[in-house]
Formats: structure tokens, C-alpha cells, sequence
């Protein structure tokens, strides 16, 4: 029997009858074994890059070392993309990459970074939506297997609520307090959180909408962006794609969709100043909701203070809403054509999932500025499914992950953390309908609503990544957090664990 | 230049399936990228390239995962089982219950290889071929991550590696069998073939029973320039100089490949002889240039009156296993399952010595 030789395009002759995939090819062409360790190569380009790759190994022996060190990577799933733009690096006058409507899009360098070629950072290769298979992502730290009894009644609870067997419920979640009040730690909040969530769905004594206590959640954000990185690095990489996009523009829009007290802007502001070649205009749009129109002033006016003092030029407005959905363009008053733009969104979409047809709406609104570059930070968790039991579940793992990640010594930062995350918890568990507003959804659901509605990826790159990590050195001081990058975007999370996720997006100009 | 290579190159693309060969020359040319002169390592680099994959509870392909985090050393362990048979159990982890009362469950001990400094145990590449052992030889895997090169040189990965040994034994929930033990099978490619030996001999002069090796190409070596690696230097994705590179960044400082971690049944290695070692299991890739290296291991424990099953698979390159595209794939699962099943519990049967090479199919 002859083994299956180089020429062929497709991934295999011979089907493997033990294996756990077939050799066929996904839907989108890509080789599927590939696939699974990570790396989308279209069979029909498998050749292609392979020549590419001994081209690429002609030159090994001129010691290429240095590249890694100047160039900047993005998107290593994206095989083809990456051997191409390492290609262009070696040989920048040869014409390899293929223009695109970027072509016009020079992205000069952040400070540190080389400068890169059109069309690198948009792959317009790999856009088709995919389809995974539900992950539930489990880590079991030492302290936690001996939770492990509490974690089973929390989910029996659960189940009984689901099956609406009441009196069963009741039951049960009497028994995950006297559970959890043996136990220590991350385990013990957490279980408490949900056993309450769980008693008020059973009870009815449903929390409070969110809006009344908008200055409290403002003041426990501050707290939660103290005590640990997430909210830092959910500000660092978008203000990174940010610059990246804003690059030499010299009048600059950044829409921030949830300003609350604006720790994002400070940084950006610095950034700017520092530019090579001097700052550009910088021009501030704040959205916050209704009870909170006097302090987004405030937040306004402390901002303008720093630019100031940095040497910003500075102009800011502020919107308030009852909801983004009611966010329409001619508030955000575009100068079409003299400004660069950027939407930045922290956190904040997830909730419109609460209102159908509201999710639409923003988009289309956002569309129809035109920005240059839209980011998005969201919770990398499916939340949001249509089973209460599933919901329970998936987010009693991830708000494990969390509360296990703040664990250290007793601070008010920590304290008010806990109570800011064990709000979004008793949200999640207790409410339905429109009061469920902690929607979240993964990067890969994101991804696909992005994708169908009219935005390509701009991939976050390895300098990012890697400011980001020195980032977590610096701060977080604990071993766990982990920045992973997953084609194009970045994502934090705690141990093995992602935790949040940050994608940046354009508009698809083609159609 | 340029013609001599282009020979090795095509030479080298013919052997391998297509998708093999990019997959493989990728992991070559951003391991060159990372590797610098000077000795260090571009670990941000390394870590933004590599492909990770999440655990998974739910069961794919009759396969679910789960992680454990050493909150002492921050180290991931991912363990992974056959899917339990009842659909309502699906997505949950319990802990608490032995993997079988009455049947003997091999847990396959796992230390993954890239060369004492690249990959980790939630890396795609590895995390996909302890899924594929699962599924396919019935064992349990539970994959263990060690500090790396040249961050941690040794003995940190031989530490990490026996720690790993002594958790998994003590852990209820692997436990199996009649006699509620965990079956311990120590395994590893590349440099997690070294670390494996290392382990099973830590474990022999401490008492704790391995059933058996399994080394995958493991990476040994020495100051000596042997046949293969002067006849395959550069040819099938590896160099000597690569794997010098390794060694000086693994190895302690001025420290030469004679070393005994490097060259265990070398001038510096200590004797084996009537130590209570394992069976081993070991596989050599007939194109990757360590092979002599290997072979005079096999050799060595052989003369040291150790049992040991060489597979040797003339035409297989390293990283032959990552893909299941190719007979050298089959063959390994089907060695491995019997050298895991062929113990039997009550009468401690073993298995005698044997030269396996799979039909020379290319020849027909």
C-alpha cells in the first residue's frame, strides 16, 4: 500500500476508522485536522503554504533571529496570513500581499513597535462563522476538592428550581448554607452568592433594578478595577487597538458606550500626548444612563483637567440614555471625513440582550458612523443560554474562577469587589426577562453576531499581548492570570481559565 | 547552499503527508524565531504562538477533560476520561468515586515534549493526542505541565515530574481495580520521554510502583557525534545545532551533553542493574537524528536486565503521532495498547523483550 504522497491537496487517503474525525473537509474548506491543533489552513491552500514555508526556510541560515525581536505577529491560527506577512517582512519591496481596502490604511508604529504593511492586520480569510461544540471548562484547585459535595447540592438545587419542584428546592438550599458555611474562602462566597440567588427565584423576592443604584455600581466598579486586573487589561488592549487605528490622525473621536467614571481615558490621553510627532485633537463622547447625567459631567470635567495638563487638546460630550438602544447617530454629531473614530465598549453589550431587537439597533447606529475601529470587552462565558440549569452551571465555574482569583488578604478593595461581582451572580440566577441583564455570551458567539453584522476582525497582535503580560507582572503580582491569544483578539483569564475577552472590529467595506 | 537543500526538502515533503509536513515545518520556523543565540528564549513570543485549547467536561468524541491547578507551584495538570456512559452524568466532574471497583484502569502519567522548553499540557497539539490515547487505548490520561527551559534547568522538570507522580497515586478518584491502587503508566515524547525515565528511576528508589515506560522519541543525547545524527542533521525538521541549543539552555551551566540527565547510560550515568524498574515501552522515529541515542537507551536497559519493547518505525519523522494521517500513528496506538492491557492484576504477567517494526509498506 502506498503512503499518501506530498502533491495531494487534500489532508489524507487513507480514513482512519479509530480516529475520532474523519478526513473530510469542514464546510469552509479548512483541513480538519489541522483544525483541531489549532490552525485554519484551507486544503486548497495547503501547498501554497508550504511553499511559502521553504521559501521561508531558505533564509533560516541568514539568521533571522532578529525578526522576532522588531516584527510584530498576529493571528497565528491564520497560517497562510502569518508565513505571508513573515515573508513580506524579509522582502518588503516584493509584492506579496494582496491589496485589500486597507491599502490605504498606513499604520504607523506605537511607540516600540516596527511598522507594519497594508492589510496585515485584517485577514478577510477566515471570517466564516464557526461552530463549536459547547465547552464547559472546569478547573479544580487544591482547596476545591473537598467543595466538591457543595458544588453537587448547588446543582441539585438548582435542578429542582428548573423542574419548579419548590418544596424540594427549599429543601436543598437550606442545606447549601449549612454546606457552605463549613467551608473556607472563594468556595464559601461564591456558594453563598448563588444559594441566595437560588432562594430569591424560589422565594420571589426578586433584587432591585440595577438602575437606582448606579453611583453604588460606579463605586464598586472603581473597587473591582482596584483589587484585580481585569478591568486594566479590558482598558489596556482596547486603548492599544485604539492607537493602532488612530495612528497619525490628527483629529481624534473615541464613544465610549459606558463611561461610568472613565478609568479607561486616562491612559489614552498619556498615550496621545506622548505620540511621536505630537497629539491630535482628542475628542471624548461619554454615554452613561439616566440617573447618572450629573456625575458623567463630573467625569467629563476631570478628564479635561488631565488633557490639560498632558497637552491634549480636549472636547467632551456626554449622552444619557435609558438604554444604548436608544443611542441614534445624529447625537454622537459626526464630522464625517475630518475625524478618526473609535467605539469602545467595556462590558456593556451583553446587556441589550435583555430587550430584543436592542442589540440590532446599536449595531446598526454604529454602522452608520463609520468608525474606524469599534472594541468590545465582554465576560467570555455562555450565560445566556435558553436552560436555567445550563446558565446556573456554566456561571457558577466561571464566578469560581473569579472569587478564586481575588483570594488574598482581606482588603475593602476585595470586599467591595465581591460585592460587585455577587451582584452581577444574584442577576444572573434570580432574574428573567428584561431584569436579566447579565447576558453574557463567548468570544465565539460575539464573533459570529459581529460577523453577520457587516464587521471584520482587526486582529490584536503580539505587542499587545505582550504589553499586556508585563502588564499582569506588574499588577497582579499572583502567578494565575494567564493572556491568551485566540485569533485576533485577547483574552485574560485565571489559570487555565479565560475570564474575559477583548476583539476589535471594522466595518466590512466589500458589499 | 541552496541546492543541497532543496534536495533535503523535497526529500523530506515526500515522506510526509502534506498537511504533516506544514504543520511541523510551522512549529520549526517559530521555534526558530524564539530560540536566541545567546541562549535565551523569547517566552512572551513562544506563549502568543501557541495554540492553547480550554478543557472541556462535556464529552467529544467519548473524551472529556478537566484542569487542575498546584496552587503551591501555579502548574496545570489536565486529566482526561472516557465519557461516563450515562448522558446526565455529562459535564460534571466527580471526584469523589474510584474509576472502577473492578476493573484495572491504566492512568497514563503524560509529560509532554518540546524539548524541555516549548509547549504545555493545554497546548493543542498535546491536548488533541492525550484525547486520541484515551479514546483509542482505553487508558486515563492525566497530562502534567513542568517548569520549562531556560527559565528552570534541571533538575526543576524531573521535580515537577515525580510531584506529579506522587499526587496522581494519592488521588481516590483514579484509583481502580479490586484492590482500589492507581495503575501508573509514566509516558512522554521528546523531552517528556527523558523526563518519564527520569521519574520511573525516582520512583524505583523510593518504592513507588510504575507498571511501565512509554518513551516517544525521548530526547537523550550526548558529547559524541553519532552516525544518525551526522547522517540526518537538518533533513527531517531537526538540526544538531537545535538540539544542542536545548541542551545548553536545559542542562546546568557548563554543564556538556555527557551530562547524566542527557546521557543516562553514558560515562556519567548511573548503573541500573538490579534496580526495580519498569517495562518500557520505547518508540523511535527511523528519521529523526536522536535515534542512535535511543537505541543505545533500549541498549542500555537492556544490559542493565530491564524489560524493554522497541518500535521502531523506519520511515516516521518526529511529530509522526500529532496526525492521525499515517500508519506510524496506528502502529504506536496499537503497541501502546497492548504494552498497557498486557498486565493482568492477579498473576503480574510481563511482557518478554521484542524487536516490533511494522511492515515495511513503502517497500511493496
Amino acid at each position: 500500500m502506498k503512503r499518501e504522497h506530498s502533491h495531494r491537496e487534500t489532508s489524507s487517503v487513507k480514513v482512519d476508522s479509530s480516529s475520532m474525525t474523519a478526513n473530510k473537509e469542514e464546510a469552509g474548506g479548512f483541513d480538519e485536522l489541522l483544525v483541531v491543533l489549532g490552525y485554519k489552513v484551507r486544503s486548497s491552500d495547503m501547498a501554497d503554504v508550504a511553499h511559502k514555508l521553504e521559501q521561508l526556510e531558505m533564509v533560516l541560515d541568514d539568521g533571522i533571529s532578529h525578526l522576532s525581536d522588531d516584527t510584530v505577529h498576529y493571528n497565528p491560527s491564520d497560517l497562510s496570513g502569518w508565513v505571508d506577512s513573515l515573508l513580506f517582512d524579509l522582502n518588503p519591496t516584493c509584492d506579496q500581499v494582496k491589496p485589500d481596502q486597507d491599502s490605504e490604511y498606513e499604520l504607523s508604529a506605537i511607540p516600540g513597535s516596527a511598522a507594519y504593511p497594508p492589510g496585515k492586520r485584517t485577514r478577510t480569510g477566515s471570517d466564516s462563522p464557526t461552530t463549536t461544540t459547547t465547552t464547559r471548562s472546569m478547573v479544580v484547585l487544591d482547596s476545591q476538592e473537598t467543595g466538591v459535595r457543595l458544588v453537587h447540592a448547588l446543582l441539585a438545587c438548582a435542578e429542582a428550581v428548573q423542574q419548579n419542584n419548590l418544596k424540594l428546592a427549599d429543601v436543598l438550599v437550606k442545606h447549601v448554607g449549612l454546606l457552605a458555611s463549613s467551608q473556607a474562602g472563594a468556595m464559601r462566597k461564591v456558594a453563598t452568592y448563588f444559594a441566595e440567588g437560588l432562594a430569591r427565584r424560589i422565594y420571589r423576592i426578586y433584587p432591585h433594578d440595577d438602575v437606582g443604584l448606579s453611583s453604588f455600581s460606579d463605586t464598586l466598579q472603581i473597587h473591582f478595577y482596584e483589587s484585580c486586573p481585569y478591568l486594566k487589561f479590558a482598558h489596556f488592549t482596547a486603548n492599544q487597538a485604539i492607537l493602532e487605528s488612530f495612528a497619525t490622525a490628527e483629529k481624534v473621536h473615541v464613544i465610549d458606550l459606558g463611561l461610568n467614571q472613565g478609568l479607561q481615558w486616562p491612559a489614552l490621553i498619556q498615550a496621545l500626548a506622548l505620540r511621536p510627532g505630537g497629539p491630535p485633537d482628542f475628542r471624548l463622547t461619554g454615554i452613561g444612563s439616566s440617573l447618572t447625567g450629573q456625575s458623567i459631567q463630573e467625569v467629563g470635567w476631570k478628564l479635561g483637567q488631565l488633557a490639560n495638563a498632558v497637552g491634549v487638546n480636549f472636547e467632551f460630550k456626554s449622552i444619557v440614555l435609558n438604554s444604548l438602544s436608544d443611542l441614534k447617530p445624529e447625537m454622537l454629531e459626526i464630522r464625517t471625513g475630518s475625524e478618526s473614530i473609535a467605539v469602545n465598549s467595556v462590558f456593556e453589550l451583553h446587556r441589550l440582550l435583555a430587550h430584543p431587537g436592542s442589540i440590532d439597533n446599536i449595531l446598526f447606529t454604529i454602522k452608520s458612523i463609520k468608525p474606524d475601529i469599534i472594541t468590545v470587552v465582554e465576560q467570555e462565558a455562555d450565560h445566556n443560554g435558553s436552560v436555567f440549569l445550563d446558565r446556573f452551571t456554566e456561571s457558577l465555574h466561571y464566578y469560581s474562577s473569579l472569587f478564586d482569583s481575588l483570594e488574598g488578604p482581606p482588603s475593602q478593595d476585595r470586599v467591595m469587589s465581591e460585592l460587585y461581582l455577587g451582584r452581577q451572580i444574584l442577576n444572573l440566577v434570580a432574574c428573567e426577562g428584561e431584569d436579566r441583564v447579565e447576558r453574557h455570551e463567548t468570544l465565539v458567539q460575539w464573533r459570529n453576531r459581529f460577523s453577520m453584522g457587516g464587521f471584520k476582525p482587526v486582529n490584536i497582535g503580539s505587542y499587545a499581548y505582550k504589553q499586556a503580560s508585563m502588564l499582569l507582572a506588574l499588577y497582579a503580582g499572583a502567578d494565575g492570570y494567564k493572556v491568551e491569544e485566540h485569533e485576533g483578539c485577547l483574552l485574560l483569564g485565571w489559570q487555565t481559565r479565560p475570564l474575559i475577552a477583548t476583539s476589535a472590529w471594522r466595518l466590512n467595506r466589500v458589499g | 547552499m541552496a541546492g543541497g537543500n532543496e534536495v533535503n526538502l523535497n526529500e523530506c515533503k515526500r515522506i510526509v503527508p502534506l498537511n504533516t509536513w506544514v504543520l511541523i515545518s510551522n512549529f520549526k520556523l517559530a521555534y526558530t524565531l524564539l530560540r536566541r543565540p545567546d541562549g535565551s528564549f523569547n517566552r512572551d513570543l513562544a506563549e502568543f504562538l501557541d495554540r492553547k485549547v480550554p478543557a472541556n467536561s462535556f464529552p467529544v468524541d467519548g473524551v472529556f477533560s478537566f484542569d487542575h491547578v498546584h496552587t503551591s507551584t501555579n502548574l496545570l495538570t489536565r486529566i482526561y476520561l472516557p465519557a461516563p456512559l450515562d448522558p446526565s452524568r455529562h459535564g460534571a466532574v466527580d471526584l469523589t468515586e474510584p474509576l472502577s471497583t473492578t476493573d484495572v484502569v491504566p492512568v497514563l502519567v503524560f509529560f509532554h515534549g518540546g524539548s524541555f522548553t516549548h509547549s504545555s499540557a493545554n497546548s493543542a497539539i498535546y491536548d488533541t493526542f492525550c484525547r486520541r490515547l484515551v479514546s483509542i487505548c482505553g487508558v486515563v490520561v492525566v497530562s502534567v505541565d513542568y517548569r520549562r527551559s531556560p527559565e528552570h534547568r534541571y533538575p526543576c522538570a524531573y521535580d515537577d515530574g515525580w510531584n506529579a507522580l506522587k499526587w496522581v497515586k494519592s488521588r481516590i478518584w483514579l484509583q481502580s481495580g479490586k484492590h482500589s491502587q492507581v495503575y501508573v503508566y509514566l509516558a512522554g515524547d521528546s523531552s517528556g520521554g527523558n523526563i518519564a525515565h527520569n521519574v520511573a528511576v525516582r520512583a524505583a528508589s523510593e518504592g513507588v510502583k510504575v507498571l511501565g515506560n512509554i518513551l516517544l522519541h525521548p530526547m537523550f543525547g550526548g558529547l559524541e557525534r553519532t552516525q544518525s545524527e551526522k547522517r540526518l542533521d537538518g533533513k527531517y525538521f531537526v538540526t544538531v545545532q537545535d538540539r544542542d541549543w536545548y541542551w545548553r539552555a536545559y542542562l546546568p551551566e557548563g554543564e556538556d551533553r555527557d551530562h547524566p540527565a542527557c546521557n543516562p547510560f553514558g560515562p556519567r550515568g548511573q548503573s541500573l542493574e538490579g534496580v526495580n524498574f519498569p517495562k518500557s515501552l520505547v518508540v523511535v522515529a527511523g528519521l529523526d537524528l536522536v535515534q542512535d541515542w535511543q537505541l543505545a537507551y533500549v541498549d542500555g536497559l537492556k544490559k542493565s536486565g530491564h524489560h524493554v519493547n522497541l518500535l521502531y518505525l523506519k520511515q516516521a519523522t518526529i511529530g509522526f503521532y500529532f496526525l492521525p494521517n499515517n500508519d506510524h500513528f496506528h502502529c504506536l496506538m496499537d503497541e501502546l495498547t497492548k504494552f498497557v492491557h498486557s498486565i493482568d492484576e492477579d498473576s503480574q504477567t510481563k511482557s518478554s523483550p521484542i524487536l516490533l517494526t511494522p511492515l515495511q509498506h513503502d517497500e511493496v
